[in-house]
């Protein structure tokens, strides 16, 4: 029961991450390989600001949104210049660039050691120790995100989302600036991703820069395309499964040291296969 | 003494290996027209290869233990080519399906690498001392020196190949219009299985040069594949000549830039150079 209560915490995290990068590369069409790179600002912040100073849970994660809104506010300047494939090297750039910065800022992130010691969130006294509580703190926040995401994608700034996507030079006809647009989605994906980070740090209470290397964001994009582009459901499947997957591989019996390999081997050949077989997912109603 | 010699000669080898990545993506570039995120793995694979004969079979040749390695790395480049690239291109499936499916082999053929030799670092050298050559103030060794005239005689017979053979004729045709070159009778896929098995092969070769320089392990090929990418885009991409102008480039900014920064910048300083082309000179320095 306690280990399901604690994949049931890693799923939601994991699912918060899948809408947050959908909503960049199924609804708007832009395949970012950096989304580990916000997931990391978003824990990094909020540990430091517990650990070192001292905040509450809720104000760091705070913080950790805002750093990762401007952060991801001005690598949005340089991507959304770009589309297709050009976008997607460069977001990988970025992506390598987030961990080396986690890696090598030694003297704020302690390098590749990482900070331990990550208090849990304590709201008006109620401190979310035993991971039951954390677990419906974190399904709350799961909530919020699917809404805001919900709301986004229905809105008429989701249509014009989807436009761009279909079609970016007739929506720019139309007088459409989509700079900002796919600048505007970046940042808020940014910042769904940093809300991931933070119940990240403070569920696992320890971090370290290997978290947010370039395979999380190769993680995050099999979830969303497993799972199905422009689709949240897809998103929430994704994560389910993924989360779930390496379960399996577990009773089969591998060693430690083999069995994160081979994680890694399934999560790489599940991509293939989906672009073989099934490139729309598991639900999607868009395929790149 | 100045530093200035061993700087540039630092500024050079660090091209040379740029180089021969770089030529090779863009020789599959120009034909296939997708970003090969599988590229820089090969590099991986030719030092395993190499790894594993000179371990298992002691006393074997280096030369045949490199041959084998670099012929090793271009047939899986092929098999890629064969098992997943070429279905997907028969459905006219769009850069982006095949840009994931070559992000999800690099990561099968990544972690496969690991769970084979462990992810510790390995050198291929094992001769207790190497000859160190003086020129004008700046040491090199002669691997060194091995990948430098690797980089030149691997360009000039590119070169050769390129303009002279009929074969080479078929590869620059269909680079320029796949449709036109099948219409005019050229077994366009024949044409892309071989660039890949060239291409392949060459960032095999760096694999093994950089194996006896320094030493290998399984992440090498996402650092590589960024400074192939970078040299190859920076240079012009799909251009082949470009790829040593963008690995030269490469090379001489990064060594440069961390005389005075410290060198784990060197991945952020390269992506800068990548940034500033894409703003303002996206085709490259060579614009085809």
């Amino acid at each position: 029961m306690a280990y399901l209560i604690h994949l049931a915490i890693l799923f939601s995290i994991y699912a918060m991450l899948g809408i947050s990068l959908n909503l960049v590369v199924g609804y708007t069409g832009l395949l970012s390989v950096a989304q580990a790179a916000f997931y990391g600002v978003g824990a990094y912040v909020t540990a430091l600001l517990m650990v070192n100073a001292g905040f509450n849970f809720f104000l760091a994660m705070l913080v950790g949104i805002l750093a990762g809104a401007l952060i991801a506010y001005l690598m949005g300047l340089v991507l959304s210049k770009f589309s297709g494939d050009f976008y997607a090297l460069a977001s990988l750039g970025f992506g390598v660039i987030g961990y080396s910065v986690f890696l090598n800022w030694q003297s704020l992130t302690n390098g590749p050691l990482g900070i331990p010691g990550i208090p849990r969130p304590n709201l008006f006294g109620f401190i979310f120790s035993d991971n039951l509580s954390f677990l419906v703190l974190v399904l709350l926040a799961l909530v919020a995100v699917w809404a805001v995401a919900r709301f986004v994608v229905n809105s008429s700034f989701g249509r014009v989302l989807k436009a761009i996507r279909e079609d970016e030079k007739a929506i720019q006809v139309f007088g459409y600036k989509t700079l900002n647009y796919k600048l505007v989605i970046f940042v808020i994906a940014a910042m769904i991703a940093a809300v991931a980070g933070s119940f990240y740090a403070a569920y696992i209470t320890y971090i370290d820069p290997t978290t947010f290397n370039v395979f999380a964001s190769i993680f995050v994009v099999a979830i969303i395309i497993l799972g199905g582009l422009a689709s949240l459901r897809g998103s929430i499947l994704g994560a389910a499964f993924l989360v779930l997957l390496p379960e399996f591989l577990r009773f089969v019996g591998f060693p430690d040291e083999i069995a994160a390999q081979m994680r890694q081997a399934v999560y790489g050949l599940l991509l293939v296969l989906l672009m073989l077989y099934r490139p729309q997912g598991l639900v999607g109603e868009y395929k790149l | 003494m100045s530093v200035l010699p061993q700087l540039i000669a630092n500024s050079l080898i660090a091209a040379g290996t740029y180089a021969l990545l770089a030529m090779g993506f863009n020789l599959i570039y120009g034909t296939t027209k997708f970003f090969n995120l599988a590229h820089g793995v090969m590099a991986a694979v030719g030092g395993y290869v190499v790894f594993w004969l000179t371990t298992s079979f002691a006393g074997m040749p280096i030369f045949a233990a490199a041959a084998i390695g670099v012929l090793g790395a271009g047939a899986i480049g092929a098999a890629l080519n064969r098992i997943v690239y070429r279905p997907l291109r028969a459905r006219k499936a769009s850069n982006m399906v095949l840009l994931v499916a070559s992000l999800g082999a690099f990561t099968v053929i990544q972690a496969v690498i690991a769970m084979i030799f462990t992810s510790q670092f390995q050198t291929l050298n094992t001769a207790a001392s190497e000859n160190v050559y003086q020129i004008a103030g700046a040491s090199i060794t002669e691997t060194q020196v091995i990948i430098l005239g690797s980089a030149v005689v691997v360009w000039a017979l590119l070169m050769l190949f390129l303009k002279l053979s009929f074969f080479g004729k078929a590869v620059r045709a269909v680079s320029d219009d796949e449709e036109v070159a099948k219409i005019a009778g050229i077994n366009t896929e024949k044409i892309m299985a071989w660039t890949f098995f060239i291409g392949s092969a060459i960032a095999g070769l760096a694999g093994v040069l950089i194996g006896f320089d320094t030493g290998i392990q399984p992440t090498m090929g996402l650092d590589l594949l960024l400074k192939g990418v970078i040299a190859a885009i920076v240079g012009g991409v799909g251009s082949v000549s470009g790829a040593i102008l963008g690995a030269v480039l490469l090379g001489f900014v990064e060594n440069f830039g961390i005389w005075k920064i410290s060198g784990e910048w060197k991945d952020a300083i390269a992506f800068g150079l990548l940034i500033i082309f894409l703003i303002f000179r996206p085709k490259g320095i060579i614009n085809k």
